[in-house]
């Protein structure tokens, strides 16, 4: 995995459910702290020990819809598979296709998770510091 | 298709109709093809006007077919592409049907049980009531309940709905008497489901999920309408429990496959929208037929699952209550959708038209002599059940013809929340709150505190100030207020 940004996510008021501000030096790094700021919200700062690892391969037609489209299958696996994820290495990342491996643990949820990461406000840019991504989820 | 911020309506792009509705004309956007309307007090007024709510409900009023006006009802707040609390028409054949319009949470509802028992009656034994409750109906997003379905049987779940439940017994035929559709969404059909949904749903029928939903054992506090209210089962200090849940993993999965879908699909069509969440599909399209075949199979898996929650719930009732309380069995009241996509038929400017009737944090609320409602309730017209937030009271309505004149057959659903859920964990502490509830006499069983801060009461509307709108307006008529003596929270 590469560097990880000092802040790597922040929360957002939004007035019924979530949303979060993921920063990145590249975009693999983005996708990565995007992935992290997601499983912290739900599950708090995720403990660095991991025991199962899983292999992720997501694609959408642009930057964007592959963001949800990455997001959105770390979900259906934290629900089918009963697992938090706190590690993300990215392996292959264009605008239109990404190649995972994330590193987590068994988790049962005892309290508010997430349903989904919607396309509303979203947005993936660059900036002078790198990129950024706004991302708002059901909740 | 952009995504850019737009103007915020503000008090003064509105026009008042009438003393609780109020219009933005399509003057206000170039691309508004109808007018925004919202039913709103001035204090709800300037709730709306507080969050992004209206500016979502004006990008509704783009979608192509949309009839009449996009609709906001007062306890409308800010939700994903479209507000919670909105009902947006669009005429067929040629309007749109849109995942975003009817949410992740497909055939998210309510259900009221009613005992023939009084509260004083069943008082003594509530917190093992309470405990019951809690034990016997899973919580929490990934939880997973006592029914496990291999394909072909989920796949009749998600084609007869709470009919299924009937046949094994988790449902007395009254049961589906009282329910929207009659428990069965019709345009069901599991070849259009993705293989993720049925992983995320197939062990899920019978289990509660997480934030707003609950259960809540009330007591009928008031009682407004007495003749609506005998002929639903209900009276004064009677015990009765509320439902509110939807279509678990498996919706949430529908409506994700559909919107990533629909991204490509709306250039397809050449269709423009102001907010990627709004994508859709002309209704009679393929995709648009695919997504509500899919859609349908939801509202079918949350039928079904609402109806194994209130079999379990029976199942306490009898647990805690058999040979102490005589009137402990449970009858169904009516169960709700707030969160669909319907076809029906409205008169339109004296003209019958047929609509694609999304209701996004909306309810049906169809007045008396509508098709649709059972024999025994086509005199009333539809139950309407509006839960409060956690704590406070809620209410029975019914539709009036009134709702059937202005608002497409509908109503609110809800409270509305005013605080951010950031807001309300911030301000509020889980456990404090637990034993402000409990000081009041009402138990609460739960698997997260801060789960329960993010439901207090003072993060939303005031319920009775959302129920006062909408009956002034005659978009729903009052039936029985409800106090609530213990919670379940999800």
């Amino acid at each position: 995995m590469r560097g990880i940004a000092i802040q790597h996510f922040q929360e957002i008021e939004h007035a019924a459910d979530w949303a979060f501000r993921a920063h990145g030096c590249d975009l693999a790094q983005l996708f990565a702290n995007a992935a992290r700021g997601m499983f912290e919200l739900q599950v708090g700062a995720g403990s660095a020990e991991t025991n199962v690892a899983r292999g992720v391969a997501v694609s959408g037609v642009d930057r964007e819809t592959l963001l949800v489209n990455w997001l959105n299958e770390l979900l259906y696996l934290q629900e089918t598979q009963h697992e938090a994820y706190s590690r993300f290495e990215i392996l292959e990342i264009s605008d239109t296709h990404l190649q995972a491996r994330v590193h987590g643990r068994p988790y049962r949820p005892e309290g508010k998770l997430i349903k989904a990461v919607t396309f509303h406000d979203l947005m993936v840019r660059q900036s002078e510091d790198g990129w950024e991504a706004t991302i708002v989820v059901d909740v | 298709m952009t995504t850019a911020t737009r103007a915020m309506p503000t008090r003064s792009d509105l026009v008042q109709v009438s003393q609780h509705l109020w219009e933005i004309p399509c003057s206000f956007r170039d691309d508004m093809r109808a007018p925004a309307r919202l039913y709103a007090d001035e204090v709800l007024l300037d709730d709306a006007l507080g969050d992004r709510s209206m500016e979502q409900l004006v990008n509704t009023a783009t979608l192509p077919g949309v009839t009449k006006y996009a609709i906001a009802m007062p306890d409308i707040h800010q939700g994903y592409g479209f507000p919670i609390g909105g009902v947006v028409a669009t005429r067929l054949p040629g309007g749109i049907i849109s995942p975003g319009g009817v949410g992740y949470d497909i055939n998210c509802g309510v259900r009221l049980l009613a005992s023939e028992a009084s509260v004083q009656e069943v008082s003594p034994f509530l917190a093992e009531l309470a405990s019951l409750l809690y034990r016997n109906c899973p919580s929490g997003v990934g939880v997973r309940g006592e029914i496990k379905l291999q394909d072909a049987e989920l796949d009749k779940v998600l084609v007869e709905g709470a009919r299924w439940t009937e046949e094994h017994g988790y449902a007395r035929i009254e049961d589906l008497r009282h329910t929207e559709e009659f428990g069965t969404m019709r345009g069901a059909d599991p070849d259009y489901v993705s293989h993720k949904a049925r992983e995320r749903g197939r062990g899920q029928i019978g289990t509660l999920g997480a934030g707003n939903h609950f259960i809540e054992v009330d007591c009928i506090a008031e009682i407004f309408d007495e003749t609506a209210a005998k002929c639903l089962g209900l009276f004064s200090d009677q015990a009765v429990v509320q439902i509110h849940c939807g279509s678990r993993g498996f919706g949430h999965q529908v409506c994700e496959d559909y919107v990533a879908r629909f991204q490509t699909t709306v250039h397809d069509y050449g269709i423009e929208l102001p907010d990627r969440e709004l994508v859709c599909a002309p209704f009679e399209s393929e995709e648009g037929q695919q997504y509500f075949h899919a859609m349908a199979c939801a509202a079918n898996f949350a039928f079904a699952n609402r109806q194994v929650l209130a079999h379990r719930i029976r199942q306490s009732f009898e647990q805690a209550l058999a040979g102490k309380v005589p009137g402990f069995d449970l009858h169904q009241v009516y169960d709700i959708a707030h969160n669909m996509a319907k076809i029906e038929e409205h008169e339109v400017s004296g003209t019958h038209m047929r609509l694609c009737v999304h209701r996004k944090g909306a309810t049906r609320a169809f007045g008396p002599g509508s098709p649709g409602l059972p024999e025994d309730l086509r005199d009333i017209g539809q139950p309407v059940l509006i839960p409060g937030s956690m704590g406070t009271e809620s209410y029975v309505l019914i539709g009036t013809h009134g709702s059937m004149q202005q608002t497409f057959g509908s109503t609110c659903h809800g409270a509305g929340r005013v605080w951010s859920r950031t807001r309300a964990r911030k301000t509020v502490r889980g456990q404090q709150l637990r034993q402000e509830l409990e000081s009041r006499g009402i138990a609460v069983r739960t698997r997260s505190m801060p789960g329960l801060a993010e439901e207090a009461p003072q993060a939303y509307k005031d319920v009775s100030r959302v129920v006062d709108v909408v009956a002034r307006a005659g978009i729903g008529k009052r039936v029985a207020r409800l106090e609530p003596i213990a919670v379940i929270k999800g």
